[in-house]
């Protein structure tokens, strides 16, 4: 089994969370609570270092079921693309799937693009 | 049944949670302060942990009785305002939100007290917002990135940048009441 697959999902009250392939991990609902990194920013982190582990070329972050984030949970997916155009070896691409129905996913992700387009990409499916 | 009774009441720290009508005549304007039908007033106590519970309610509301995308916008604004009133708003008063709508325009207004030096930060933040969203909100998210200082206010930049709803700011003595609103 992978690394990646074996990560701890936390449980949490408004976002479902389901690793979906060795390289894929689905976040749907809403992320409202005022500290999401207590639930969310170790598990982020533990997919980063499986990730790497697994020498996996691509990570996919499913969040297109993600309806509404605040302002804390965006910076989870920005700490999460700085660890990743930090890391000094061999990198994976963060590949994020998104929808085009939800309002804060094209801003944030056009944002974050900015930022760190080297190591990320973003999906629409919808 | 509406998504409105089937999501939970704000929490028992939020006093009042009903539709409700202020009656009265529907003003449209261009950024100034909106006035019409108060759709919801929820009041609560400063720090009372009232946000997941009241934001999922004006949520459930707006989805309810305005379309999809306009509903997302508007739930966008009462999150990042409520939250910002709950966070530095003074706990010795009670915090307002209502969600208005007149024929043309709708938003959502929190009002709450706050010390001066909260009230010119907020300004001077809205004034930047207003000379350019997006270039502000893309400071705010590099600030994110580089966790510099001061408190980053990404909150009230997406609520510009991202739900693109105009901020109008009205203070009266300590009493703040900050509107996000957008043509409907």
């Amino acid at each position: 089994m992978s690394q990646f697959s074996a990560v701890q999902v936390p449980k949490t009250e408004t976002v479902a969370i389901q690793l979906t392939a060795p390289n894929q991990v689905k976040l749907s609902g809403t992320i409202t609570q005022k500290e999401p990194a207590n639930d969310l920013a170790g598990f982020f982190k533990a997919l980063h270092t499986a990730a790497l582990a697994d020498q996996l070329t691509e990570v996919r972050a499913d969040v297109s079921g993600l309806t509404f984030v605040n302002s804390s949970a965006i910076r989870l997916f920005v700490d999460w693309a700085t660890w990743l155009k930090n890391e000094r070896g061999a990198r994976y691409t963060l590949r994020f799937v998104t929808s085009r129905n939800v309002t804060w996913q094209k801003t944030a992700f056009m944002a974050l693009m900015s930022l760190t387009k080297e190591v990320l990409a973003v999906e629409h499916v919808t | 049944m509406s998504s409105f009774e089937r999501k939970p009441l704000p929490s028992s720290s939020s006093r009042l949670a009903v539709p409700t009508s202020s009656g009265g005549g529907s003003r449209t304007n261009d950024g100034g302060a909106l006035s019409g039908r108060v759709l919801v007033r929820v009041i609560c106590t400063a720090g009372s942990g009232a946000l997941d519970y009241t934001h999922a309610f004006i949520t459930a509301y707006a989805t309810d009785h305005l379309r999809g995308a306009l509903a997302q916008r508007l739930s966008v604004g009462a999150y990042e305002l409520f939250s910002n009133a709950l966070n530095f708003g003074s706990v010795s008063s009670d915090i307002v939100l209502e969600l208005i709508e007149s024929d043309t325009w709708v938003g959502v207004r929190v009002s709450n007290d706050a010390i001066s030096a909260r009230i010119a930060m907020l300004s001077e933040h809205l004034s930047k917002l207003e000379t350019n969203a997006e270039q502000t909100y893309l400071e705010e998210f590099r600030r994110s990135v580089t966790g510099g200082i001061p408190r980053p206010m990404l909150g009230l930049a997406r609520v510009t940048h991202e739900a693109g709803l105009t901020l109008d700011l009205q203070v009266q003595d300590r009493r703040v009441s900050v509107t996000a609103q957008c043509r409907r």
